[in-house]
């Protein structure tokens, strides 16, 4: 199952705008995304796709986290997700 | 039923007494059995309820970004997903499966998640209140229920809300509401304010517990700070008999002959006519973003002229003290393009925003009060808001000069009105003398002095202990601004002023004029009637050696029982 560990880059970390955008990128995959702590080895991932999990991580800006992905265009959905957690807020393109 | 009694903190020393009609209405839940529950219609209703309050989500996106800014559409972005979340959708489907109907599916699904985000602080807390929000979307949907209009409540309303925004005040309907109070807030909260400044009996910051109190009678007991519900006879006949200090429309002298001007600090038209019925000598704080607020453009001269004209007439022998437009910080504006910025305290606001990007508005208000002044006979003052600079307040006063003259090219005959700086940033306290010099008057505005004094967020309860005036520092600052003025007189206006218990420490400090919400000011007319000027100022130098509130506060206690023996 691929994974990778990325530095969250916006201020707001996984929180507010950061996180909406994240949810939203997560939904518009049709493989199983899951996202934790990096720090946290063993610990369980949440849905990405959930508003409700993602932002209960509490995860803050400069914070490393662990992204898997498992099905289809998995690798896909983890350029997405990890192009948005390195671009700071602002210089996304959200509409 | 017996009684139960909620404290909080008294916004008001006024009493009344009501239903209380909650703000974000608890909804009716249907009972009913689970086998007239089809649980296939029951998804079908859920299903139906959430592409609604997707629709509206939407809607008010649009609506958002449009008046607002992105920033505040993106509020709405996470209402929907939480709306389509799965860990909430999939527990709500399961219940329905199980024989729930669909409205107490929405309620325990959403209670639960609600119940991870709350008790942790700021932005957590703030997620609860977003799903509190989507939930209560879903439940309106799901039970048929309208819309709560503020502006359209039954007579003898006492309105509970979580919280209340200058948005919602600006929608209530003063004669229809007897009194309020609110889970969160404390004294300098918008709340509070708005009901000082209509004279509304409130209670604010009760906390978790006044959730639990529905379909009530109650007693809001702002004098001491508590809300009784399922009163009994005797709190209510006592409720019903509350004291008042009588009005004195005439000015006031201390006991041994010191005149203090007692103005009132108002925002609306029917603030002003509190201000005369309670005998306030003139206004010492027009705020003048009301008439800017909660509109789609900004008002234009003329209706702006009505105003300050109206607010001039009813104070024909005394001064109305203006400031001009104090926006930023906590008053966003829809339609003018404020900053989004990270510190807002901190940042482009007042006089700041007036010599900035809202010169054009503010030029336009000064006209407005100029003109409205050459055809009145109250005397206009005019200050400036947040000032730190020196160089502020003269381009201030520049402004108000050259529109003068071009008024006075037209053959308008304009006085000059006095010009006064505004005393709430540390920088002006320590500038204090060289602004009176360049200035007619000072007005100290406590509740940012104290916040910056304090480096305390007036809105954050989790520093509102530092957020008082009887901090030694703040008495400092106030003490320095007085004794740096040589003939320019000094005013207060903010909640500080309007606080009896303070009144003698106020005179003995030196302060020429005190302007408070018009309710308080029969009380501390009374009270400066009764101070000796001399005592007063022994009062204060003790309280300025005091190196803790505490001291300062017992300093006080100790002089008031020691008064009343």
């Amino acid at each position: 199952m691929p994974e990778r560990v990325v530095t969250v880059v916006p201020e707001a970390g996984l929180h507010a705008r950061p996180a909406s955008a994240f949810v939203r990128t997560a939904n518009e995959y049709d493989c199983d995304l899951r996202v934790g702590a990096a720090e946290d080895a063993d610990g369980d991932l949440v849905d990405a796709r959930s508003m409700l999990a993602v932002t209960s991580l509490g995860v803050g800006h400069g914070d490393r986290v662990r992204l898997a992905a498992d099905g289809a265009d998995a690798d896909g959905a983890l350029d997405a997700l990890e192009e948005l957690l390195s671009t700071p807020e602002g210089n996304d393109e959200d509409q | 039923m017996s009684e139960r009694t909620l404290s909080g903190v008294g916004a008001t020393p006024l009493t009344a007494t009501g239903e209380v009609v909650w703000y974000r209405p608890d909804f009716e839940l249907p009972d009913r059995s689970a086998d007239e529950v089809d649980a296939r219609a029951e998804r079908e209703r859920f299903a139906v309820a959430q592409q609604l309050a997707r629709e509206e989500l939407e809607n008010e996106r649009a609506r958002a970004e449009e008046r607002i800014g992105a920033d505040e559409a993106a509020v709405f972005d996470a209402h929907i997903q939480f709306l389509e979340d799965p860990q909430i959708e999939q527990p709500i489907v399961d219940a329905i499966e199980n024989g729930l109907p669909a409205e107490h599916a929405v309620r325990d699904g959403y209670e639960s998640a609600i119940a991870q985000f709350e008790g942790m602080d700021g932005r957590m807390a703030d997620r609860a209140d977003d799903l509190r929000d989507v939930r209560d979307r879903l439940l309106r949907l799901l039970t048929g229920t309208d819309r709560m209009d503020l502006s359209d409540l039954p007579d003898g309303s006492v309105v509970f809300a979580e919280r209340l925004t200058p948005s919602d005040t600006a929608q209530l309907d003063p004669e229809a509401v007897a009194g309020f109070a609110t889970v969160t807030g404390g004294r300098t909260s918008h709340a509070a304010i708005f009901a000082r400044s209509l004279a509304l009996p409130a209670v604010v910051g009760i906390g978790d517990e006044l959730r639990e109190i529905e379909d009530s009678e109650v007693v809001v007991d702002g004098e001491a700070g508590e809300v009784i519900a399922d009163p009994d006879e005797r709190t209510c006949r006592k409720a019903t008999r509350t004291e008042q200090a009588d009005v004195r429309s005439e000015s006031v002298m201390t006991a041994d002959g010191e005149s203090i001007e007692v103005a009132a600090n108002v925002g609306r038209p029917v603030e002003i006519e509190g201000a005369t019925e309670r005998g306030a000598d003139g206004i010492g704080l027009y705020r003048t973003e009301f008439l800017f607020l909660d509109r789609e453009e900004p008002p234009d001269e003329d209706e702006q002229f009505e105003a300050y004209r109206e607010a001039l007439a009813a104070f024909p022998d005394g001064r109305v003290v203006v400031r001009t437009l104090d926006i930023g910080g906590d008053k966003p504006i829809p339609y003018l393009d404020l900053p989004d910025e990270d510190n807002p305290f901190l940042g482009e606001r007042g006089i700041r925003r007036s010599l900035g990007p809202d010169s054009a508005l503010f030029e336009t208000q000064l006209r407005a009060l100029l003109r409205a002044a050459s055809e009145t006979a109250g005397d206009l003052a005019i200050m400036f808001p947040l000032v730190a600079r020196v160089e502020e307040f003269e381009a201030g006063r520049e402004r108000v000069e050259e529109i003068r003259e071009d008024l006075r090219a037209t053959g308008m005959a304009v006085d000059a009105p006095e010009i006064g700086s505004m005393i709430e940033t540390p920088a002006a306290a320590f500038l204090a003398e060289d602004l009176a010099t360049r200035a007619d008057f000072l007005s100290i505005g406590t509740n940012d002095l104290t916040q910056y004094v304090m480096a305390a967020d007036r809105g954050n309860e989790r520093v509102g202990p530092l957020h008082d005036p009887r901090h030694p520092a703040v008495l400092r600052a106030i003490r320095h601004t007085v004794d740096a003025t040589d003939g320019t007189w000094v005013g207060m206006c903010g909640e500080m002023a309007g606080d009896p218990a303070l009144t003698e420490l106020l005179v003995g400090l030196g302060l020429d004029e005190l302007s408070m919400s018009a309710v308080t000011v029969p009380e501390v007319k009374a009270r400066i009637a009764d101070t000796d000027s001399t005592a007063a100022r022994t009062l204060a130098d003790r309280a300025l050696r005091k190196s803790t509130k505490r001291g300062v506060t017992e300093l006080l206690t100790e002089h008031e029982t020691g008064v009343d023996q």
